[in-house]
């Protein structure tokens, strides 16, 4: 096994990662120039394929081989699914840190997805230059109100580990208000809530949508809102995937500002997936309210959208299945096509268009995903 | 080109701003009226008033008058089958091949002659739809509903069309609302019928709008004596919730098919036409069908193994490909096409066993997987060849899937079919069919259980 191959290489992309120099060093996903970008992915492309028997069987059969291949984006990219099936390690599978698994929306325990991982501070250091940037650009510490549950309670959810990871990274208290079954302690929030409540600089509340969807009608409930200090701001993430109640997130919105008094202009949407080592956010803190609904990425992770048939690239601003090139995942797969569906813009950011692509599908026949849930296999906790 | 996607009675205009939406399929411009409720109430009730003359004419009568028109549907040059054929590849994604054989394979069931067996084998001959008939315990009479509403859906072309067939057949005014990709048959029908019978044209409406638009569902719920629902579980849930309580419903929920090939198929002399009846039933609707195969168990221990089936079928499909050519998915569909073919090739580099062929460019793809649990997954021709040490062994996989069975095509098992039938009962699943068969069921089979004409009718008690 090339271990000594993945060390090196993990190594200098987690200290380019933590030298919060990526856009020099990696190039800026907008500009055409992108040496620094291309030259490592086509090296992490040539780990992968060394490392990972699975993989390079695969890209030989795709024709693709290091040899082949001079330009990332000929790379050919692992389907999300098989993360589903197979433990795509490029490192030695012994010294695994760390398995994340998918939240696996409706196809049961045994059809989620699982991310192994290598090297758990390379990931640390990639997400925590995103929750720096787009979170705490000021280099703020604000006290933690977390949705999500503690790691501890839930060592498979790599969303656990980040924000376990900020919070010993920046906070100076964390009130963790979901469990790991992951019921919401109502008033644990309201007592968290009024203990930040002379807080200087505002707290950082962070949570999936479904959860604040939760807390929301709690709180309504209760006929109680709370008014957190100025400068708080909110990480919201993840949609409403096979949730039993939508809810649209100018909706979400106006009611975060109602009930926890904290403006449109200081929530911030993360987007971020098991299967990768890096996050996209909006930049609302850093550009306002303009960058709403254009997510960005760090400079050493690319997305491109795709044509869903040939997977010819979509020219910008044109939707397509989005494919993610991460060199964060160095110790897996770096290059992930997804179903999910966007456009890219030319300065490199992503617009989402979530997973639904047509309002009336066709045909007769059942979805996987359906089936297995009429199946009674479905439905996350 | 551009498609009217709607068909009314005489009498009935279209609602203000006329046909003022459209959306695009293919090269068809597909344009539908702007419906309010309102329109759809008062369309309801217009269909309604047609029900005295529907009621006056013997069901046998009905037959014939709508086997004329079906039947064009099958005679070259005819110009409604003319126009199908310049549609439907635009509007369900099918190649014009395709189009051509799924219209004959439907249209057959829409002659005079198997409507009339279909009302003989539902409603013994249909007696019964013209007047109180006498039976050994009394005397009984079946009524229609007074308003069928179906809400069909989706891209097999002829599902609608068949099922406005069906509600006219017992004599209910019928408002179908079709699918986005199965609106051409059933408005091409309605115009047939307009043409050629003008008390079945007064009790029927054909029109279009986008799924899951509630108002106007509701408008046309509200006055319904029996709804008939196609679609996913949200859709049919949906429209389930909102039937009014004194209204029968009929769920034809999304449904999943299989295929089981034991050891009689497996020898020199019949594994090609095995390989080949399979594939056509893979292939035919692009696999949108609820009785289309996702899995294919094959016996072990016969001439032939799985793996070599696995292999003789992905000839089959390329064959095919030449013939009945694959149409164009769409962007979800090729989608998950991407997922399930990138990773069963990922797979076949691993240790799984996973072998797999596909057509490239063409969309047909066959995985051979060892790994026995039923697993479908998408679209577009996409069959896994799966070993079984014995063909007694499959009811048992299919035990979890048993709200959502459907068909099992079947193929050289011998006398041990019976058996294996009724093995297959006790897991839920619907029909068992030699493989030539699946793509097509004859109109009087019992659609997802039930007579197709049983499911729309009341029976009425005369005591003396």
């Amino acid at each position: 096994m090339d271990t000594e191959g993945f060390d090196a290489l993990a190594s200098e992309i987690e200290a380019l990662v933590r030298g919060g120099d990526g856009a020099r060093v990696f190039g800026d996903a907008g500009a055409r120039a992108e040496n620094g970008f291309g030259a490592r992915a086509l090296r992490v492309f040539a780990h992968q394929f060394r490392a990972n028997p699975v993989y390079r069987a695969f890209c030989e059969g795709r024709g693709r081989t290091p040899d082949t291949v001079d330009a990332w984006q000929d790379v050919p990219p692992v389907p999300a699914t098989a993360f589903k099936h197979l433990e795509l390690v490029s490192a030695d599978p012994e010294g695994v840190e760390a398995v994340f698994l998918t939240s696996g929306t409706t196809a049961g325990r045994e059809g989620r997805g699982r991310h192994l991982v290598p090297r758990l501070s390379l990931y640390e250091a990639s997400l925590m230059a995103g929750v720096r940037r787009h979170l705490l650009p000021g280099g703020e510490s604000l006290p933690l109100l977390s949705l999500v549950p503690p790691p501890a309670e839930a060592p498979d959810s790599s969303l656990s580990h980040m924000v376990g990871t900020l919070a010993r990274e920046t906070a100076p208290s964390a009130a963790w208000l979901v469990d790991g079954s992951g019921r919401l302690h109502v008033d644990g929030f309201l007592d968290a809530a009024a203990r930040v409540g002379g807080s200087e600089g505002g707290a950082l509340v962070v949570g999936t949508a479904f959860a604040f969807v939760h807390l929301l009608d709690a709180l309504e409930e209760r006929g109680e809102a709370v008014a957190l200090p100025p400068g708080t701001r909110v990480m919201e993430t993840g949609g409403f995937k096979g949730r039993s109640r939508a809810v649209g997130r100018e909706d979400l919105y106006a009611a975060l500002e109602e009930r926890l008094g904290v403006p449109g202009r200081r929530i911030v949407n993360e987007y971020g997936m098991t299967e990768l080592l890096s996050q996209m956010y909006e930049p609302v803190l850093t550009e306002g309210a303009a960058a709403r609904g254009r997510h960005q990425p760090p400079p050493w992770l690319r997305v491109r959208a795709l044509d869903p048939g040939t997977l010819e690239p979509r020219e910008p601003g044109e939707e397509g299945i989005l494919a993610f090139y991460d060199l964060a995942n160095v110790g897996s797969v770096a290059h992930v096509l997804t179903e999910d569906v966007g456009s890219v813009e030319p300065d490199g950011t992503l617009r989402l268009r979530g997973r639904a692509v047509d309002a009336e599908p066709r045909g007769c026949s059942l979805a996987m995903d359906e089936l297995m849930a009429s199946a009674g296999h479905g439905g996350a906790p | 080109m551009t498609f009217d996607a709607w068909q009314l009675p005489d009498g009935v205009a279209l609602p203000d701003g006329g046909p003022g939406l459209s959306f695009s399929a293919g090269e068809v411009d597909v344009h539908y009226p702007e419906a309010t409720a309102a329109w759809i109430r008062a369309l309801a009730r217009t269909l309604q008033d047609g029900r005295e003359e529907l009621l006056a004419r013997p069901a046998v009568r009905i037959a014939e008058s709508l086997g004329r028109v079906g039947e064009r549907f099958l005679e070259d040059g005819d110009p409604l089958r003319t126009e199908a054929l310049r549609l439907l590849p635009h509007t369900a994604g099918l190649s014009p091949e395709m189009a051509s054989a799924v219209l004959d394979g439907m249209a057959y069931g829409w002659t005079a002659d198997r409507l009339a067996a279909l009302l003989e084998a539902d409603l013994a001959g249909g007696e019964a739809l013209d007047g109180f008939v006498d039976t050994s315990r009394g005397r009984v009479r079946a009524v229609g509903p007074a308003l069928c509403v179906q809400v069909a859906s989706g891209s097999v072309p002829g599902v609608g069309a068949t099922a406005l067939l069906r509600s006219l057949l017992v004599k209910a005014p019928t408002l179908l609302k079709p699918g986005r990709g199965d609106l051409v048959l059933p408005v091409l029908a309605a115009r047939g019928i307009r043409e050629a019978d003008p008390v079945l044209a007064a009790a029927l409406a054909v029109v279009y709008w986008p799924g899951g638009s509630e108002a106007l569902e509701a408008a046309a719920l509200l006055d319904a004596d029996v709804v008939t629902a196609y679609g996913d579980s949200h859709t049919v849930r949906s429209l389930r919730a909102r039937t009014p309580v004194s209204a029968r419903f009929v769920p034809y929920h999304n449904r999943i098919s299989l295929g089981i090939v034991g050891r009689e198929a497996l020898v020199d002399a019949a594994v090609r036409r095995a390989a080949s009846d399979v594939a056509g039933a893979v292939a035919f609707f692009d696999q949108r069908g609820c009785v289309s195969p996702h899995v294919v168990y094959v016996e072990e221990g016969g001439q032939v193994d799985p793996p070599a089936f696995a292999r003789r079928l992905a000839g089959a499909l390329q064959d095919l490909e030449g013939r009945l050519p694959g149409g164009t998915l769409d962007a979800r569909e090729a989608s998950a096409l991407q997922q399930v073919r990138g990773t069963a090739e990922l797979m076949a580099g691993s240790d799984s066993g996973v072998e797999v062929r596909h057509g490239g460019d063409a969309d047909w793809t066959v995985i051979y997987d060892p790994a026995p649990a039923f697993a479908p997954s998408c679209v577009g021709r996409v069959v896994r060849v799966k070993p079984v040490p014995d063909v007694s062994e499959v009811p048992r996989l299919l035990r979890p899937f048993r709200p959502n069975l459907q068909t099992v095509g079947v193929a050289g098992c011998g006398d041990r079919l019976e058996a294996l039938a009724d093995a297959l009962v006790r897991v839920g699943v619907i029909r068992i069919a030699p493989f030539d068969a699946v793509p097509f069921p004859p109109p009087w089979w019992h659609h997802d259980g039930v007579g197709p004409l049983r499911a729309l009718v009341r029976w009425v008690d005369l005591e003396g």
